[in-house]
């Protein structure tokens, strides 16, 4: 039965996806840049030493897509991969679940909650990881090749003090949002108010067409 | 006088003596070696390295695995497999034509790939390895231009270990009306007008899409494979069937 599907397992997919190779594409950027990064922060390479050669398989669930990721000649080389591939270790989550194993202590407790499935040696999860969530690159190093030391430095303060004052503005937003949403507020008026509000719109309303009356009245005789 | 009438063949449009097609898509290829990597960026605007990418998904190919890159050209997928095989594996860069050979040795050793690499000029008729030798072998737009294909699949089959997989990355037949005919134009049209300008060749282009319309199609070479004794073979359209992965396994 197996091997009747496989031999059926003729694609002819024919969305614009398929059609452009997008996954194929996609993925040979992200394994660009993060090549570059690998770069920028040798200590990268170094941590992945322990996983050289050793396939690790991640399902992102909701995008529907397997990727097979290797460290090899000092390069990582990313592939769209099939489950049923061969893997040293495979994992299977959501893309938040994925994001959160930046800190790589919460592996078990992912584990645990059903967040996150994981098959294989467990080290290769972690050492991956590990090498990612503490990728220090040294900025004013790299920008010291392209504009020399002293403005490299300038420019490094500048953003970091841009940086720092951004995220102050953002904290700051997010406690004001939070009281917003925490605290009761008065965001719609009484009914008592809006009785009030319309007993006086009516008096109002009065006195206007008063006015108007005696106007025309005074129109009236100022034109006899 | 009863004479053998000669067989015969197609090279491209044409019908050749099949003693002579070798000798004839060696004078393409040597013609166009030195511009073969510019002219498939510009031809494929780029899109052959994710042909390629996918090839290499396919493939399976892990550290210690023994690789043959056949008609591997100026070794595109060579230079991956030899990075994830790592020391402990082997890739073979093999192809008839001594001119991509020789460019495809000289790109490998100015990207520093060396060590688990081997060039060896062969026929994919006849293949000079022992059998059961290969875990992985791929042949990228290379099998049409093969004299017996159904030969060169037996040779291969032979060759691969049990378990081992045969990828053919080969152009095919466009699975709709209006693609295949905007793919006419562009073949017959531009192409060798492109290769007359950054080649100055324009024949070896008329040949590669004459030669591409004589490929047998998606289904009759998965046929061919299963004929050849590959199991659970499949096949994937790329870019709506313009170029197709066949994959067969050998158990």
């Amino acid at each position: 039965m197996a091997l009747d599907q496989a031999t059926e397992k003729t694609s002819d997919d024919t969305n614009i996806s398929t059609f452009l190779m997008l996954p194929n594409f996609v993925l040979s950027l992200v394994e660009r840049i993060l090549n570059q990064a690998l770069k920028l922060d040798p200590n990268v390479a170094h941590k992945l030493t322990t996983v050289k050669q050793k396939r690790l398989l991640v399902e992102v669930r909701d995008w529907q897509q397997t990727i097979q990721l290797v460290f090899a000649d000092e390069k990582l080389h990313l592939y769209t991969a099939d489950n049923s591939d061969y893997s040293d270790c495979m994992i299977s989550a959501d893309i938040d679940t994925l994001v959160a194993l930046k800190n790589p202590a919460i592996l078990t407790q992912l584990i645990r909650q059903d967040k996150l499935d994981l098959q294989g040696d467990l080290n290769i999860a972690q050492a991956y990881s590990g090498a990612f969530s503490e990728i220090d690159i040294d900025w004013p190093e790299q920008l010291s090749a392209y504009i020399g030391d002293a403005p490299a430095q300038q420019l490094y303060m500048h953003l970091m003090s841009l940086k720092h004052q951004g995220s102050k503005v953002t904290a700051k937003l997010s406690s004001t949002l939070t009281s917003l949403f925490q605290d009761e507020l008065a965001v719609t008026i009484h009914p008592l108010e809006l009785a009030q509000f319309k007993q006086q719109n009516r008096e109002l309303k009065g006195q206007v067409a008063a006015i108007e009356q005696r106007i025309n009245t005074l129109l009236n005789a100022i034109t006899r | 006088m009863n004479e053998t009438p000669e067989k015969t063949t197609h090279f491209g449009y044409k019908t050749v003596a099949e003693n002579e097609k070798a000798s004839m898509v060696a004078d393409v290829f040597h013609s166009v070696a030195a511009k073969y990597d510019v002219m498939n960026d510009l031809m494929s605007f780029g899109v052959h390295r994710l042909w390629k990418r996918q090839t290499i998904a396919s493939s399976g190919v892990r550290k210690g695995h023994h690789v043959l890159d056949l008609a591997g050209g100026t070794g595109d997928l060579t230079a991956k497999f030899s990075q994830l095989v790592g020391e402990t594996g082997q890739v073979v860069l093999g192809d008839i034509n001594s001119s991509m050979l020789k460019v495809g040795r000289e790109k490998l050793h100015n990207l520093g790939l060396v060590g688990n690499i081997d060039y060896v000029q062969m026929n994919a008729e006849m293949l000079p390895f022992p059998d059961n030798s290969f875990d992985v072998i791929t042949i990228a737009f290379g099998l049409r231009n093969v004299t017996d294909k159904d030969k060169a699949l037996r040779s291969m089959y032979r060759i691969l270990k049990p378990g081992g997989r045969l990828l053919v990355l080969e152009f095919s037949k466009p699975k709709h009306e209006a693609l295949s005919k905007a793919y006419d134009f562009y073949s017959f049209n531009l192409l060798p007008t492109m290769g007359k300008l950054v080649a100055n060749d324009s024949e070896s282009y008329q040949y590669l899409a004459e030669s591409i319309r004589m490929h047998p199609d998606q289904d009759t070479l998965k046929a061919m494979m299963n004929e050849a004794g590959f199991e659970q073979t499949t096949y994937q359209n790329l870019t709506g069937g313009i170029v197709a992965l066949h994959r067969g396994f050998k158990y």
